[in-house]
């Protein structure tokens, strides 16, 4: 039996992609390259994450009524430019798929000011219950919102960086500069 | 051969490389209790940097202002959760490389438990300091990189490499 919400819950958005989330680059997520460290990134992008949940009626309340959680189960980042300590970041995301108790999305992150994408993210996000800890069906109102949501996302066109395999044989698609293909001498 | 302006560790040729040692800190759990998502990749950063202390390449490459890597792509499993104060244990197996690049799996276990926590495949090339563009591995860890290959490939492939994200479907 899905569980029912019974907080209040917030405006749905379905403006597609969900470009709502913002954040800045810490001083403690700077590392000694003097930018922002790979793990950092995917703290920033789990707070996108997080604002996608809210969408569906799954923040904090949902944790501190104790009904369930969401954990993520796999995670894909490209490391497309730098960023540096106070940069702002602009997060947009598009819901790629979902099912009775995952949903998968892919988050863009651009320097808030000068537009350039710095990242992206896909991302696998599971409902799991709060009591067993094991995965469980979305919640009534969360399931109606990320139906809704997912008619507004589905007509998106797939993002170019989605569905990658890592390898040296397929270079990183990046206009980056930094990034020229070699060629994979093990092989 | 250019050798660095200070010394290196000698190699170590056991396979996988299984030298990373962590605990969960405190400031690692999020609300759900448990090391949140962004914090298994500190942790798995680090043994990135043991990976590289192996070849010569990492903080006093940095501090000598000769070069840096960055990552370039990174893919996690997050297989089970782990607690404040879990002991971790992070092995590290190269998958191949070039001129320039390497691409190897850590994996994370509970340091007592055993169980898999994690998985990382990543993706890491080597930075020029002056110019923050990618450079070749310099000559000290170009030998290193290959013997250390050469020895991982007799590994069996992880089953986590390669992985594309997906929602799958019975």
């Amino acid at each position: 039996m899905p569980v029912t919400l019974t907080y209040e819950m917030p405006e749905l958005v379905l403006a597609a992609p969900l470009d709502i989330h913002r954040s800045s680059v810490l001083p403690e997520w700077v590392d000694w390259n003097d930018h922002m460290n790979v793990a950092f990134y995917v703290l920033a992008f789990d707070q996108a994450s997080g604002a996608f949940m809210r969408n569906m009626g799954l923040g904090r309340s949902y944790v501190d009524s104790k009904l369930g959680m969401t954990f993520v189960l796999e995670t894909h980042v490209t490391y497309d430019r730098e960023l540096r300590q106070g940069a702002p970041m602009r997060f947009s995301t598009q819901l790629l798929d979902r099912d009775a108790k995952r949903v998968h999305l892919h988050h863009e992150m651009f320097h808030a000011e000068q537009g350039y994408l710095a990242a992206t993210n896909e991302v696998i996000v599971m409902n799991i219950d709060f009591t067993t800890r094991r995965s469980a069906p979305w919640p009534v109102q969360a399931a109606d919102r990320l139906e809704r949501i997912w008619q507004a996302h589905k007509g998106l066109p797939r993002p170019a960086r989605a569905g990658r395999v890592m390898g040296l044989g397929r270079p990183p698609a990046s206009q980056a500069p930094h990034r020229s293909p070699g060629k994979a001498a093990s092989s | 051969m250019k050798l660095p302006p200070y010394p290196i560790v000698d190699l170590d040729l056991g396979a996988p490389l299984d030298r990373h040692r962590a605990t969960v800190l405190k400031d690692w759990i999020d609300w759900n209790g448990h090391m949140n998502v962004g914090y298994y990749v500190v942790a798995f950063d680090k043994a990135t940097d043991v990976l590289c202390e192996q070849f010569g390449c990492s903080w006093e490459y940095t501090r000598e202002k000769i070069g840096m890597t960055f990552v370039l792509e990174a893919h996690v499993t997050y297989d089970r959760e782990v607690r404040e104060g879990d002991p971790l244990r992070i092995t590290t197996q190269l998958l191949d490389y070039d001129a320039k690049r390497l691409h190897y799996m850590h994996k994370m276990h509970h340091g007592s438990e055993g169980y898999l926590a994690a998985t990382n495949e990543l993706m890491l090339i080597n930075i020029d300091y002056a110019s923050r563009r990618s450079a070749p591995w310099p000559d000290w860890a170009m030998p290193r990189i290959e013997r250390m290959a050469a020895v991982h490939a007799a590994l069996p492939r992880p089953e986590q490499a390669g992985r594309l994200i997906g929602i799958k479907r019975k």
